[in-house]
């Protein structure tokens, strides 16, 4: 083990793990955000809107990652989209996530009683409410577990970003090991960061889970 | 003054001609007539399937009837009026039909991540857009009213199926409704926890609320009712006071031999 390779190559492993945690963070929530106006969308909507919303779904969960990416990056300038590489990235790592997501939402609407949703039209409650204030605090019950596991799946999901030269983690651990002909030292680092935002993801869910399921198990 | 409320209490609030319902092409309401009085309790009994309860809920829209007419004091239920085919009302003004007409199930439907003060409180704060602290001193009030202010911060979780459903008719006439709906707001309870609702459903019909009540608890029907409707495959068979059906022997054979099964448990 060579510890002062860590010296040299410290500042550029963690602009790395920035750059891998901004797309990761920013992914996600465009991923999170994109995938619940799927399934609200899913749930209002007419049939041939669901039929597209549908094949959508089964489009991006049944091509790779990496072909996504590709299209999108080498593809897009035939578009007239020309994009740098982040921006690319984070773009398709939220079309990525979507349907996973919209998936995980289209569920969580579908456990919640219909008794409680009619008590809420019963009462004048508008539907965006009873979404924001009725459906969605009671999922979160139901769909924390799954959230935060595709969340976990995705923080090593970025390491595909390094094929359209995002200097992201991966590309600058391989940079490091090509530059200096060492193996062990750079993934070593690199399984570290890894592992310390799928443990940070983890904790999250757990607090996440906690204070959503407060009312099942408080009682005076 | 004595005038005045004699002929508040002859006004109809709800005309129902000619309504129809069908899941498919089964018929569960056809061609019902009902009037409903200010303050009056009506009981809607039968069978199982007999439509009770689609009819209770037509009254609000949530399911849409397909035929006929639903008028809460003059203004069609749910649909635009003329157009054909019907279209049905925009959202907004159906929240704000449904807003005056309270409801209450058989399974309660709490919100469960709220507590009890919460549940109450909801619409007034997000529908009638009240004050938080107005909005909490009336749900408190309408807790009150149900013997559960010393329920107030509970979740449902932690409360009896008896309580949860006084929470539910609390959530209801905090509204200030001028009719309440109530789908066997028993049924799901326990013997003994039947009768602290029912206690709340006669005070509140002797404060003159006006109620429309599907119920098989015959004993409320008899006593508290102001007339029982009895139907049977869809179809309002009859429509009297109470001791017309319960009394001597009721006219229709249908009426009769539903009741003879509650006879045979002296239930009546």
């Amino acid at each position: 083990m060579e510890f002062d390779l860590y010296l040299r190559y410290g500042p550029a492993l963690l602009h790395g793990f920035g750059v891998t945690v901004l797309c990761w963070i920013v992914g996600s929530i465009g991923g999170i955000v994109l995938g619940f106006a799927i399934a609200c969308l899913y749930r209002w909507t007419s049939r041939p809107l669901r039929w597209l919303l549908q094949a959508y779904i089964e489009v991006i969960r049944g091509t790779p990652f990496m072909i996504q990416l590709f299209i999108l990056y080498y593809g897009g300038p035939h578009f007239g989209l020309v994009l740098d590489p982040v921006p690319a990235g984070i773009l398709s790592f939220i079309i990525y996530g979507s349907p996973y997501f919209a998936e995980i939402f289209r569920g969580g609407f579908n456990a919640i009683p219909r008794g409680q949703i009619e008590a809420a039209r019963c009462v004048g409650l508008a539907e965006w409410t009873i979404t924001t204030r009725i459906t969605l605090p009671q999922m979160l019950v139901f769909i924390t577990a799954p959230l935060t596991n595709f969340l976990i799946i995705l923080t090593k999901e970025t390491a595909i970003l390094s094929v359209v030269t995002v200097p992201e983690l991966l590309y600058q651990t391989q940079t490091m090991a090509s530059e200096t002909f060492t193996y062990i030292e750079p993934f070593l680092v690199l399984s570290l960061f890894y592992w310390a935002m799928v443990v940070a993801t983890s904790w999250l869910g757990e607090r996440v889970e906690a204070r959503v399921t407060r009312h099942l198990r408080r009682a005076y | 003054m004595a005038v005045l409320a004699t002929s508040a209490c002859d006004e109809t609030i709800i005309t129902v001609r000619r309504m129809s319902k069908h899941f498919g092409d089964f018929a569960a309401l056809r061609d019902i007539d009902l009037d409903i009085r200010r303050s009056e309790v009506l009981c809607l009994i039968g069978p199982s399937g007999s439509g009770k309860s689609t009819l209770l809920r037509c009254l609000n829209f949530l399911e849409p009837y397909d035929r006929g007419e639903v008028r809460m004091r003059g203004q069609l239920i749910g649909w635009q009026e003329g157009n054909n085919p019907r279209r049905p009302l925009p959202p907004a003004k159906l929240r704000e039909q449904r807003r005056h007409i309270g409801m209450v199930f058989q399974q309660f439907n709490l919100w469960p991540h709220f507590t009890a003060l919460q549940n109450v409180a909801e619409a007034l704060l997000k529908v009638k857009k009240l004050p938080r602290g107005e909005a909490m001193a009336r749900a408190e009030a309408a807790l009150q009213k149900v013997n559960l202010r010393d329920k107030v911060n509970s979740y449902p979780s932690a409360l009896s199926g008896g309580q949860q459903q006084r929470v539910a008719i609390a959530r209801a006439i905090a509204m200030e409704p001028s009719l309440m709906l109530f789908d066997e707001p028993t049924s799901a309870l326990d013997p003994e926890l039947v009768g602290e609702v029912l206690n709340v459903m006669k005070q509140m019909a002797a404060e003159g609320m006006t109620m429309v009540v599907v119920t098989h608890e015959m004993g409320f029907a008899a006593h508290v009712a102001d007339r029982v409707a009895f139907l049977d495959h869809g179809r309002l068979v009859t429509c009297v006071p109470p001791a017309e059906i319960f009394g001597a022997e009721p006219a229709d054979a249908r009426v009769r031999s539903f009741l003879q099964t509650y006879r045979e448990r002296n239930v009546v």
